[in-house]
C-alpha cells in the first residue's frame, strides 16, 4: 500500500491528471496560450511557462497546449526545484538534514487544500517517517518550514516571527501556486507578496494543490537526497 | 426568479423554529434569508429593522474587510481572581489552518471561547466583481478547497439561473456525484481527526487510508483530487460514462464497507467513546437561536438538510434520508457524520444507477434570457452544512454582486457556546465534530 516513491517512480494513481504541467506543442500557440491563462503563467514573449504561477486549470488546452500522459506524465509531474539564493549555503544545510528533518507547516492564507495534502503525508499511503522526515508542532523544534497559501496581510508578522523562532540552520519550502506567486489570489485586497518576498525560500513545489508525492519530492530535494539515496536511508 | 421551494413573505420576528440564515443586499435593498425548520421551508423576507442589531455578530463576521482578524464574541464579560485568557493560534497543529482562539479559563475549566477569524480573508466576493462567471469560478472554487464541489455547484446554479441557461440533467446529476464524494471524504477526515485526538492511532491510520482512497477516486473520475475544475458554466468538465458509473459505484461501496468495520471497532472502544460523550454539549434551543447548520445542528436534533429543504435537481428526484441525532454532544455529531457517509453511499448508488444521458459530453445549448435586474440564489448542503450564495449579474452577464454565506461562519458561535462547560483538552473533539474550516469562513 505504501508508495514506492522515491525508490520507484510514482504510480498513475499517485499523480492525478490535473497535476501535470502544460506543454506547448507548436510555437505558434504561445500568444493564444497567454491569452487563455488566468494567472499569467504562460509568457508568450519568453516562450516559457512559469510553473510557480500555474494553477493547472487546463484552460490553455483550448489554445492547443498539451498534457503528458502515461509514463511521461509521471516524470513531468515531478517539478519541485531549488530557489535558494546561495547554493553553497544550501548545500551546507543539506548536509545537516540528510538523515532527519523535522517539518513545521504554516498556513498564511490557503484554501485548505494544500494543508490537507501536506498532512496527508502522515497517512500510511505516503508515510513520510520511513524517510526520516517528521512533523513537529513548534517552530522551536523545526528544521524546515513548509509555507502554504497566498500570504495574507494579517499573517506577515506571524510568518516572520515563526521563521525567526526556528533554530539555525533552517530551510523554507514554498508549497503550492499561492505560496510561490499568489496563484489565483494575486491581486486580491489582502495579498501581500510571494512568500519569497518576506523570508528566504530554498525550495518551491508548484501545484494547485501539489499532490502528496509532489510534496514528498520537494522535501527530499530540500534535504539534498536524490531519489536513490532516499530509498535506502 | 425565486424557486418554488422558497416562500416570499415578510417576517417580523425571528425565534422559535425560524432561523435567520443570511442577510444580503441586492439592487440597493436588504433582504433576509430565513429557514423555517418546523416546515422545512426557506423564507425570503425584506430585512426587518430590528434584525440588524440583534445579529450583529453574524453580519460582522460576514462583512469585515480583508487583512484584519476579527473576534467573534458571544458577549458577557468574565473576570476575577484566577481567570486567565490565553491565545491559541494562528500557528498550531490543533488547527492546521491560519486562525486562532482566545480561551478564557478558570483553572482547568474553559469559561468562554472567542474564535478569531479573518486571518486569511482573501476577499473573493469583492475580487470577482465585473468578472466573467467562468473566470470568477476559478476563485470561487478555491475559496474553500475541501468544499470546492459545493462552492462551484452553488455558484453555477445561481449564475445559470440568472443567465436563463438550461443545463442538461446529466450534468446536474454529475455535479451531485461530486458533492456526495466530497461529503464522504470530508466526514472521513473529521472522523480521522477525532480518532487522532483520542490517540487512536490504528483508527486514525485506517480513516486516512479510506480518505485517500476517495481522493484517488475523485482524481480518477474528475481529474482532480479536490474536485477543482470539475464543474463549468453550463455543464461539467468530465462526464461520467456508463462503464465508469458502475466502477465508481463499486469503488465507493468498497470504501464504505471498510468504514463500517472501522465504526464497529470505534463503537467498542470505551476510551474513544468517553472522550466524545457529553463533550461540548449544544442544546437544541441554542443551536436554533445561534443559527447552527449542518451536522452540528442535526446533532442537536434540528431537522434541516438543504438536500431535502431546498431540493435542486437531482435531489428532488432521489431518496435522501435526513440523519439527525438528539444527543446534542460530540458523540451525536460524530454519529450524524457516520450515518451521512452511509447515506451518501446510497445516494451515490442511486445517482449513478439512474443518471440520465449516455455519458457523452453535455453542455447547455445556446444562451438563455439574461435576467440582469434580479438576483438569484442557491443553497447547497456542503459537508459542514448549509452554503448560501447570492449572485447578481449585469447587462453583459458579468458578476455585479456576489454574496457568500459559508457554513463555518455561522457555526463558530454555536461552537463557542458548546465549549463553555468543557476543559481545554476537549477542544479538539469539539472543533472537529463541528467541521469548522477557517478557509470556509474567511473565503
Amino acid at each position: 500500500m505504501t508508495s514506492g516513491f522515491p525508490g520507484r517512480e510514482p504510480t498513475p494513481s499517485e499523480v492525478p491528471g490535473r497535476s501535470v504541467p502544460p506543454r506547448a506543442v507548436d510555437s505558434s500557440e504561445w500568444p493564444a496560450g497567454e491569452e487563455a491563462c488566468p494567472t499569467g503563467a504562460i509568457r508568450a514573449d519568453l516562450k516559457r511557462i512559469d510553473l510557480g504561477k500555474c494553477v493547472f486549470c487546463r484552460r490553455c488546452s483550448s489554445a492547443g497546449f498539451e498534457f503528458d500522459e502515461g509514463g511521461e506524465r509521471l516524470r513531468a509531474a515531478l517539478m519541485a526545484r531549488l530557489a535558494a539564493a546561495d547554493p553553497q549555503e544550501l548545500a551546507k544545510k543539506q548536509r545537516v538534514f540528510k538523515k532527519s528533518l523535522h517539518v513545521l507547516m504554516i498556513d498564511v492564507g490557503s484554501c485548505n487544500a494544500c494543508n490537507l495534502e501536506v498532512l496527508n503525508l502522515a497517512s500510511p499511503y505516503y508515510d513520510l517517517t520511513r524517510l526520516g522526515i517528521f512533523f513537529t508542532n513548534s517552530p522551536k523544534h523545526a528544521d524546515a518550514l513548509v509555507v502554504v497559501g497566498a500570504l495574507n496581510r494579517s499573517m506577515v508578522d506571524v510568518l516572520k516571527r515563526t521563521y525567526e523562532s526556528m533554530p539555525e540552520p533552517k530551510l523554507v519550502i514554498s508549497a503550492g501556486a499561492c505560496a510561490i506567486s499568489g496563484g489565483v489570489f494575486q491581486g486580491t485586497e489582502s495579498f501581500v507578496s510571494p512568500v519569497a518576498g518576506v523570508i528566504p525560500v530554498d525550495v518551491v513545489i508548484p501545484g494547485c494543490p501539489p499532490s502528496p508525492v509532489q510534496i514528498l519530492e520537494g522535501l527530499l530535494l530540500a534535504t539534498g537526497r536524490s531519489a536513490k539515496e532516499a530509498a535506502s536511508p | 426568479m425565486i424557486p418554488k421551494y422558497v416562500e416570499r413573505k415578510q417576517v417580523e420576528e425571528v425565534g422559535g423554529s425560524v432561523q435567520l440564515s443570511s442577510v444580503f443586499q441586492a439592487s440597493g435593498r436588504s433582504y433576509a434569508l430565513l429557514s423555517d425548520t418546523a416546515n422545512n421551508r426557506t423564507i425570503l423576507s425584506d430585512l426587518p429593522p430590528k434584525l440588524g442589531e440583534e445579529f450583529g455578530v453574524l453580519l460582522r463576521g460576514g462583512e469585515t474587510r480583508p487583512g484584519s482578524p476579527v473576534d467573534l464574541d458571544l458577549g458577557g464579560r468574565v473576570e476575577g481572581y484566577g481567570v486567565f485568557t490565553f491565545p491559541y493560534g494562528p500557528v498550531t497543529y490543533g488547527v492546521p489552518e491560519a486562525g486562532g482562539f482566545k480561551f478564557v479559563t478558570y483553572g482547568e475549566r474553559v469559561v468562554k471561547v472567542i474564535p478569531q477569524i479573518n486571518f486569511k480573508k482573501r476577499g473573493v466576493e469583492t475580487k470577482v466583481l465585473g468578472w466573467d462567471p467562468e473566470d470568477a469560478l476559478l476563485l470561487v472554487e478555491r475559496s474553500a478547497g475541501n468544499f470546492s464541489a459545493s462552492y462551484s455547484a452553488c455558484f453555477l446554479n445561481a449564475v445559470e439561473d440568472s443567465l436563463g441557461l438550461e443545463v442538461p440533467s446529466q450534468a446536474k446529476w454529475t455535479r451531485a456525484v461530486a458533492i456526495e464524494l466530497e461529503r464522504i471524504y470530508n466526514h472521513l477526515y473529521a472522523f480521522g481527526r477525532l480518532a487522532e485526538a483520542a490517540s487512536q492511532n490504528v483508527a486514525t491510520a485506517q480513516a486516512n487510508i479510506l480518505r485517500e482512497d476517495v481522493l484517488r477516486l475523485n482524481a480518477r473520475h474528475f481529474g482532480h483530487r479536490y474536485l477543482f475544475g470539475a464543474n463549468r458554466l453550463g455543464g461539467v468538465r468530465a462526464d461520467i460514462s456508463k462503464a465508469e458509473r458502475k466502477d465508481l459505484s463499486d469503488s465507493v461501496r468498497a470504501v464504505v464497507k471498510e468504514f463500517r468495520g472501522l465504526v464497529e471497532f470505534f463503537l467498542s472502544s470505551r476510551i474513544f467513546l468517553d472522550r466524545l460523550q457529553n463533550t461540548a454539549r449544544l442544546p437544541r434551543e441554542e443551536a436554533l437561536a445561534l443559527g447552527a447548520v449542518g451536522p452540528a445542528a442535526r446533532g442537536s436534533g434540528v431537522q434541516w438538510d438543504d438536500r431535502l429543504t431546498y431540493p435542486i435537481e437531482p435531489y428532488g428526484d432521489i431518496y435522501v434520508n435526513m440523519e439527525t441525532d438528539p444527543g446534542e454532544d460530540t458523540m451525536a455529531r460524530t454519529m450524524v457524520r457516520i450515518q451521512e457517509i452511509y447515506s451518501s453511499e446510497v445516494i451515490l448508488r442511486e445517482l449513478l444507477d439512474r443518471m440520465p444521458g449516455d455519458g457523452t459530453a453535455t453542455q447547455a445549448a445556446g444562451t438563455g434570457r439574461l435576467n440582469a435586474d434580479d438576483f438569484s440564489f442557491c443553497r447547497i448542503e456542503s459537508p459542514s452544512g448549509d452554503l448560501i450564495q447570492v449572485v447578481q449579474l449585469d447587462g453583459q452577464g458579468r458578476v455585479r454582486s456576489l454574496h457568500v454565506r459559508p457554513a463555518s461562519l455561522v457555526n463558530w458561535l454555536p461552537f463557542a457556546r458548546s465549549m463553555e462547560t468543557c476543559v481545554f483538552t476537549d477542544f479538539q473533539f469539539a472543533f472537529e465534530s463541528f467541521g469548522l474550516s477557517y478557509a470556509d469562513s474567511d473565503r
